[in-house]
């Protein structure tokens, strides 16, 4: 075994969560050590990998696990890391790399709409969360000034303080469904980490429409970017470090985490306060890995509830072609949405949902379209020309409820480090499916507004991921059903702590990160009050030092 | 952008140039593929497989040119992939030539007829359109920027990954 390494604040994991908590921290003068079980990318690279890959489709492919630290791949075949239990497959995807998955995504980066966090008192369903929103609304605030997000204020989520940018320029082919739905669905610009003008040292988009699997240009804030604010903020990044232990004393106080290197050599680092950041599935796994004597089901899980009340954000969608052309593809990929159906009474009986509407390229499709429907010759291109102008989809981004039978075990499989695979047990319960139903009538309208034609509904009970982990470390005030308080503190170790997605009691209808990042940065002021702090008028100072 | 530099322009790609040793496209085509590819027929081939390759290439993308070298590139992959790949690219083009198959109709055709040469039509397409030589685990990219997909939208998108314009160049009408 090496020689030990300390810190005020180790890190388990180098995603955007856990990075971002790191700077914060690191900021405030504490000693901060991150550890990442995957290696160091570069930008370059990954945009290199994109365009000499077979499977364009596919955004994975550009970000091949390593042996010692797995993540899943399902093309050109499932690798087989994340087991499958049933009965419902739950697919996930995610990054095992210093900057985690956010390599990937489309910057999406919504807050909550308020009664989000009071289904149960609201609709009498799901959980209530132990903060309002608030509370949440400066951490959020925080969390977007960090990021650089730009948005518009008709999203239905309130705010105290303007966007850090304007909203990115809306495509030509957003605009025209835009004018089209109006005003039968008022279609709005996404709330997006992308920069709509200079921000922090990066540029404005360019309209690469590869946002995922990669901005090649930095125009959109991704976990690596974290990363480097963490390590300019003092932090320490050590990848290719797969922890695998943590260890408490008996006091149950957590006294070190334990990781081996890729030659499985192993290593101790002991610290003051520990943060666990390794994402909604890898983060369970390591709780229930790190099980003793006195905790025989695990860390933090007196409750029982580590690794359940697994949620993510299924989707079903629809696919046609307008009657005019379109061209998706220009400008960025992830542009505009309805939220006017993420809140309301019927929550009671159905899970609320957004309708997102993509704008990429559909070259690819159409053109793996045609060759499946053996159209060659001359007809092959103009087929393509008129295919790809006019093709547009919307699907819908639907809540799923916390239940406890979702969620992640130990698979008796292990990797190649000898750590056990984690399992996923997963089912899509009524209410979610009911709303899948009624949203196709949402779908059928639009269609219609557009002129469309060739409508293909994607099949009926079955459901597209969104690669939103939630749940799996839920946060509440009981320590009988919840793994961590308000402020992310596991009840069960008074130093250690849970920076992720999955601290969230309920899924909502966005995309997690940003409240993810906004939990995290509460729980990091927590930990360690911030000079000059906070909250609601900390975002002045931001703006300042982001400069 | 389309490419014009037409097959056998840059035949030196493949084998040193030895004009004797060449034949025309138009060897390989009866009245009824002629028809279809007027402009292969004063192509030269650096060999019979070769220029075969081209003409059921053009039969199949629909186009009135192929770029030399990324036909050189698309053949060689396809060849190395499958051994048997330059004799089943002769019998398509003959079954084509002697059959009068429209191009529109000769997946259908394969498919019904249970032919062994039915996957050879995807497999020439996917390489020419989308730069991408087998499949599964044997998959591998030949072409991204140059493959027909990305040239035949090129006056409107860029490839993904490639820069649209400056900021907000987006926002207008396709034209």
């Amino acid at each position: 075994m090496s020689a030990e390494l300390s810190a005020d604040i180790v890190v388990i994991g180098a995603g955007i969560v856990g990075a971002l908590a790191a700077q914060r921290l690191a900021r405030q003068g504490a000693s901060v050590l991150i550890l990442e079980a995957g290696p160091r990318l570069e930008r370059a690279r990954v945009v290199a990998a994109f365009r000499n890959s077979p499977f364009k489709g596919n955004w994975m492919a550009p970000y091949p696990p390593s042996p010692w630290a797995p993540h899943p791949i399902y093309v050109p075949q499932d690798n087989g890391y994340l087991k499958q239990a049933g009965p419902y497959p739950y697919p996930a995807e995610y990054i095992r790399a210093v900057g985690g998955t956010t390599w990937h995504w489309a910057a999406q980066a919504w807050r909550l709409v308020p009664n989000d966090v009071r289904i149960k008192s609201l609709y009498g369903v799901g959980v209530d969360w132990p903060l309002s929103y608030e509370e949440l609304d400066p951490w959020y605030q925080e969390a977007e000034e960090l990021l650089g997000v730009a948005g518009a204020d008709n999203t239905g989520s309130p705010r105290q303080h303007p966007f850090p940018m304007a909203p990115v320029a809306e495509p030509w082919s957003m605009r025209r469904v835009r004018e089209r739905l109006a005003p039968a669905y008022p279609v709005v610009a996404n709330t997006v980490a992308r920069n709509s003008r200079g921000y922090d040292g990066r540029p404005a988009c360019v309209g690469n429409n590869s946002c995922q699997p990669i901005c090649p240009v930095n125009a959109q804030y991704l976990g690596i970017n974290a990363v480097e604010a963490a390590e300019a903020a003092g932090a320490k990044v050590i990848p290719n470090a797969v922890v695998y232990r943590i260890e408490h004393d008996v006091k149950g106080h957590i006294a070190a985490v334990h990781y081996y290197a890729p030659d499985k050599s192993e290593h101790r680092v002991t610290g003051t306060t520990f943060i666990l950041a390794a994402n909604g599935v890898e983060s369970p796994k390591l709780l229930l890995l790190s099980a003793s004597d006195t905790y025989p089901n695990g860390l933090a899980n007196r409750s029982g509830m580590v690794g359940r009340h697994l949620m993510d954000h299924p989707s079903t969608s629809l696919t046609f072609y307008a009657d005019e052309e379109l061209w998706l593809g220009r400008g960025p990929q992830s542009p505009s949405s309805i939220n006017t159906l993420r809140d309301g009474a019927f929550r009671s009986q159905h899970a609320p949902y957004r309708l997102d509407f993509t704008n990429i390229s559909q070259v690819l499709n159409v053109t793996n379209d045609l060759i499946k429907e053996g159209v060659y010759g001359a007809e092959f291109e103009k087929q393509l020309r008129w295919r790809a102008a006019r093709q547009i989809n919307v699907k819908n981004v639907l809540e799923v409820l916390p239940n406890p039978d979702n969620r992640i075990t130990l698979s008796a499989e292990k990797d190649a480090m000898g750590i056990p695979k984690p399992e996923a047990h997963y089912a899509i319960d009524d209410y979610t499916r009911r709303a899948a139903e009624v949203s196709k009538a949402d779908f059928a309208r639009i269609a219609e507004l557009m002129g469309g034609t060739g409508l293909r509904y994607s099949a009926d009970g079955q459901f597209a991921n969104n690669q939103h982990i939630t749940g799996t470390m839920s946060m509440g005030n009981d320590p009988a059903t919840s793994v961590v308080d308000a402020f992310g503190r596991t009840h069960d170790h008074e130093n250690l702590f849970v920076c992720s997605t999955g601290v969230m009691p309920t899924a909502a209808t966005m995309n997690s990160t940003l409240t993810g990042v906004a939990l995290a940065l509460r729980t990091a002021e927590h930990i360690l009050p911030a000079k000059n702090s906070h909250a609601a008028t900390a975002h002045v100072g931001h703006e300042t030092s982001l400069a | 952008m389309v490419p014009d530099k037409l097959d056998g322009v840059s035949a030196s790609h493949d084998h040193p140039a030895d004009p004797s040793r060449r034949r025309l496209l138009a060897g390989l085509l009866t009245a009824y593929t002629a028809s279809l590819i007027p402009w292969a027929l004063a192509q030269p081939a650096p060999h019979a497989d070769r220029g075969a390759f081209t003409a059921l290439s053009a039969l199949l993308v629909g186009r009135q040119a192929l770029d030399a070298a990324q036909a050189t590139r698309l053949y060689d992959a396809l060849a190395t992939a499958s051994p048997h790949f330059p004799a089943d690219v002769q019998a398509l083009l003959t079954l084509i030539n002697e059959r009068h198959i429209d191009p529109l109709q000769l997946q259908g055709v394969l498919d019904g007829e249970h032919s062994p040469l039915a996957p050879l039509p995807r497999s020439i397409m996917s390489a020419w359109t989308l730069g991408v030589v087998g499949s599964g685990e044997n998959a591998r990219c030949v072409a991204y920027e140059t493959a027909l997909d990305a040239v035949i939208v090129a006056d409107v998108l860029k490839p993904p990954t490639y820069a649209y314009g400056a900021y907000g160049s987006w926002t207008g009408k396709p034209s």
